[in-house]
C-alpha cells in the first residue's frame, strides 16, 4: 500500500533533486580533498615557499569580496534609512553569510595548523593587518549571524517554538546598531585585505597605497553584483519577481556608479604605476609576468573590459539596464572580474619575486604555480557548499519574498 | 537608570533574578574560558620560549655577519653544516641558500644567503600572532608553538629566506654526522622556520663567557665551518669584534637596501677593490 502510493506520487526525478545530488557529489569530492589535506599536510597542494598563497587564498578573498553586498545594503537600509531597499537587504545578508563561511572553510584548510586557528584572538600583534582582518572577520561573521537569525526563526521550521521567533523579532530591532558595527568592521577588513599586499615594500607590483581602496571598491561592486544576480535568477526560476522593477533599476544604477568609482581609481592606478612611470620594480615584474603568464591579457580583458567597463555601460545606459538579460550578464561579469582580480593580485607579486642577488644569473627568476587536484577538489567542495546552502535557504527560509499586490 | 534603582518599587523580584542570573552566567563563562586551554597559565605556556629578548638582558649586543664574496670558494660547507646542525634534512628547505653566480663584468662567484635578520623585518610586522620578532640583540627568531602556518611572513619576505613545513619532518639527514649533529629539535608540520644565526649557540656561549664570532664553537655553524673565513660574525657594538673590524676595513653592501629592511648581513663584492 505504502509502496504503491509512493510510486504513484513520483512522476519523474525533479530538476532540484538532480541539482542537489550533483552538489552532494561535489561536496564529497571536496571532503575527500579536505581529508587528504588534513592527513598529509599542505604538501598535497601545488604551493611552494616561493608561491605560498594560491587558489585557496583567491577563494577567501573572492568570497569575502562577494559577500560585501551584506554590509552595503545593511548600511543603506538600516544606517542611512533608505528603507525602500529592504527587499534586497535580506538576500544580501544571506549571500554575505555564505561568502564569509566559505572563506572560513578555505582558511581553515589553508593554514598549516588549523588546530591553532584561535591564536590570533589570544596572541595579538596589533601591527599586523592580518591580525586585524582575523578579528574583523570573526566579529563581522557574528554580525551576519545576528542579522540573519530573525530570518531563520521566521521559517516554518521554527513554527514549534514561537518564543524563538519573538526573540528573533526583538533581535531584529537591534539591526540598526548591528548594521553600524557591521559597516565599520567591513570597511576595515575589506580594505585591509588589499593592504595585506599593499604594505609589502619588498614587492613592487603590490607596494602601493591604492590597493586597499581598490579592494573595497571592487568588493562593494561585486557584492552588489552577486546579490542582484541571485535575486533576479531565483526570480526567473520561480517565475516571479522579488524586486519591483523601479527598485531593481535603481540598484543597477547604484552598481554602475560603484563600478565607475572603481574604474576611475583603477585608471589612475594603472596610469601612475605602469603608463607614466617605468619604475624598475614594477616594470620588471610586469615583463616577467607577461613572459610566463597571461597577466596583461587577463587584466585588460577580464578585469577591466568584461569585469568592469561592460557592466558599467549596461548599468548606466537606461535602455540596457531595463533588460533583465543584460543585467544578469553584467552582474555575472562583475563576479568573474573580481575573482580574476583577486587571483591576479595574489599571484602577480609572488610569481615575479624581487631580485636580491648582486650577480646577473640569479636575477629575473620567475616562480610558477599550478593548483593541485586536491586544491581544485577542495575549491569545488567549497563552491558546492555555498550553492547547496543557497538552494536550501531559498527553498526553506523566507530569504526572498514576492512583491505583495499593494506595492 | 540611577533614578530607577533608587526606587525600590521599580526593581521587581524578576529584575533582581535577572541581575543575579546574568552575574552568575558571566562569572561561569569567565571561569570556563579562563580555565581550559585559554587560561592565563596555558596561554603563557605557549610561545616565546626559546628567546625572550636575547640572553640575560643583553642590550649590549647586536649580531651582524659579513659574507666576503671575494674570499668564498663555493665549497658549500656552510650550507651543509647548517643543514646538519639545524636539522634541515630537506634540500628544498635550506635556510642557507647558495648558487653559482656571475657579476656583470663576468667574474664568477658563489652567492650564499642566510636570513638577513632585518632590523625593519617585513615578516615580523605582518605575523598575525606575533610568532616571529626581532630580539633586542637583533636576531629575528621564530616561535614554532605560536605559528599558525598562514605563511604571510613568507609572502612578506623579499629575500625568500623563510621555509614552510609542507609535510612531516624527514628523519633521515644525510649531512649528519659528517657536517655536525642536530643541535635543535626538528620542527612540526605546518609551521614556518628560518635561519636563526644559530641563536641556541649564542645564548649558551654568553652564559659560559664565550664571545660569539671569536670563539668559533659559539658562532653560527656556517661561520664555524667555513675553511677560508669568508663568513665573519660578531657584535657590531663591540669595536674590537671581528665583524666590526671587517666592516671598518672593507667596502661592503647589503642586499636591496632600497627595500628599507635594514639587513644585518653585509657583503663584500666579488671583485675586491683593495
Amino acid at each position: 500500500m505504502a509502496l504503491r502510493q509512493l510510486s504513484f506520487k513520483r512522476p519523474s526525478i525533479k530538476p532540484l533533486t538532480i541539482w542537489l545530488a550533483s552538489l552532494g557529489l561535489l561536496l564529497l569530492v571536496g571532503a575527500a580533498g579536505a581529508l587528504r589535506t588534513f592527513a598529509k599536510g599542505l604538501q598535497v597542494t601545488g604551493l611552494s615557499d616561493q608561491v605560498p598563497w594560491g587558489l585557496w587564498i583567491t577563494i577567501d578573498l573572492s568570497a569575502i569580496a562577494l559577500g560585501a553586498g551584506a554590509f552595503t545594503f545593511s548600511a543603506v537600509v538600516y544606517v542611512f534609512r533608505i528603507e525602500r531597499f529592504e527587499p534586497i537587504a535580506r538576500p544580501a545578508v544571506f549571500v554575505g553569510f555564505l561568502g564569509y563561511s566559505s572563506a572560513m572553510i578555505a582558511l581553515a584548510l589553508d593554514i598549516g595548523r588549523p588546530d591553532r586557528f584561535w591564536h590570533p584572538l589570544v596572541f595579538w600583534n596589533v601591527h599586523s593587518v592580518l591580525w586585524e582582518i582575523t578579528w574583523c572577520v570573526v566579529l563581522y561573521s557574528s554580525v551576519l549571524v545576528v542579522e540573519f537569525l530573525p530570518v531563520l526563526f521566521e521559517s516554518a521550521l521554527f513554527d514549534r517554538w514561537p518564543w524563538l521567533r519573538d526573540w528573533g523579532h526583538k533581535l531584529h530591532r537591534a539591526t540598526p546598531i548591528v548594521a553600524i558595527l557591521g559597516m565599520a568592521l567591513s570597511l576595515l577588513h575589506q580594505s585591509s585585505l588589499g593592504a595585506t599586499y599593499g604594505v609589502l615594500s619588498g614587492r613592487a607590483i603590490w607596494f602601493k597605497p591604492s590597493l586597499p581602496i581598490l579592494f573595497i571598491l571592487s568588493a562593494v561592486s561585486s557584492g552588489i553584483g552577486l546579490t542582484l544576480l541571485v535575486t533576479i535568477l531565483v526570480g526567473k526560476f520561480q517565475q516571479t519577481r522579488f524586486l519591483r522593477l523601479d527598485l531593481q533599476r535603481e540598484i543597477s544604477r547604484f552598481l554602475g556608479y560603484a563600478l565607475l568609482a572603481y574604474l576611475y581609481l583603477k585608471l589612475w592606478d594603472w596610469a601612475a604605476t605602469s603608463y607614466y612611470s617605468h619604475a624598475p620594480g614594477t616594470a620588471q615584474s610586469l615583463a616577467r609576468l607577461n613572459a610566463t603568464t597571461p597577466y596583461t591579457p587577463t587584466f585588460w580583458l577580464l578585469e577591466i573590459a568584461l569585469g568592469a567597463l561592460l557592466p558599467l555601460i549596461v548599468m548606466l545606459v537606461p535602455r540596457l539596464r531595463r533588460d533583465d538579460r543584460w543585467v544578469i550578464a553584467a552582474c555575472a561579469f562583475v563576479v568573474v572580474g573580481v575573482i580574476v582580480n583577486r587571483w591576479n593580485t595574489t599571484l602577480s607579486g609572488l610569481v615575479a619575486p624581487p631580485d636580491w642577488s648582486p650577480g646577473v644569473l640569479g636575477t629575473g627568476a620567475v616562480a610558477s604555480y599550478l593548483p593541485s587536484m586536491t586544491e581544485v577538489a577542495v575549491g569545488l567542495g567549497i563552491l558546492a557548499y555555498a550553492l547547496t546552502m543557497f538552494t536550501l535557504g531559498v527553498k526553506y527560509l523566507p530569504v526572498f519574498r514576492e512583491i505583495s499586490g499593494d506595492e | 537608570m540611577t533614578k530607577r534603582k533608587k526606587d525600590p518599587a521599580l526593581l521587581t523580584r524578576r529584575d533582581a533574578a535577572k541581575i543575579i542570573g546574568a552575574t552568575g552566567a558571566t562569572f561561569a563563562i569567565t571561569q570556563i574560558i579562563t580555565s581550559g586551554p585559554l587560561s592565563p597559565e596555558a596561554v603563557e605556556g605557549i610561545g616565546r620560549s626559546t628567546h625572550e629578548q636575547g640572553a640575560a638582558a643583553d642590550r649590549g649586543h647586536e649580531w651582524h655577519m659579513v659574507i666576503d664574496l671575494s674570499t668564498c670558494i663555493g665549497c658549500q660547507y656552510c650550507i651543509w653544516a647548517c643543514q646538519a646542525v639545524n636539522a634541515v634534512p630537506d634540500d628544498r628547505m635550506r635556510w642557507n641558500v647558495g648558487f653559482s653566480e656571475q657579476t656583470e663584468g663576468g667574474t664568477d662567484f658563489y652567492m650564499t644567503r642566510p636570513c638577513l635578520h632585518c632590523r625593519e623585518a617585513p615578516c615580523v610586522k605582518v605575523c598575525p600572532v606575533g610568532a616571529t620578532w626581532v630580539r633586542e640583540d637583533g636576531i629575528v627568531v621564530m616561535d614554532y608553538e605560536r605559528c599558525i602556518g598562514c605563511r604571510y611572513c613568507e609572502v612578506a619576505c623579499p629575500y625568500d629566506v623563510r621555509r614552510f613545513n609542507w609535510g612531516d619532518a624527514i628523519t633521515e639527514n644525510r649531512y649528519q654526522p659528517t657536517w655536525g649533529e642536530a643541535e635543535v629539535e626538528p620542527r612540526p608540520r605546518g609551521v614556518v622556520e628560518k635561519c636563526t644565526f644559530c641563536v641556541h649557540r649564542i645564548d649558551r656561549a654568553l652564559e659560559y663567557g664565550l664571545t660569539p664570532g671569536v670563539d668559533l664553537h659559539a658562532s653560527p655553524a656556517c661561520v664555524e665551518v667555513c675553511p677560508v673565513n669568508a663568513r665573519i660574525f660578531g657584535d657590531i657594538l663591540d669595536p674590537e669584534s671581528p665583524v666590526s673590524k671587517y666592516l671598518a676595513q672593507n667596502e661592503t653592501f647589503r642586499l636591496r637596501e632600497d627595500f628599507g629592511t635594514e639587513p644585518k648581513v653585509h657583503y663584500v663584492r666579488p671583485e675586491r677593490e683593495v
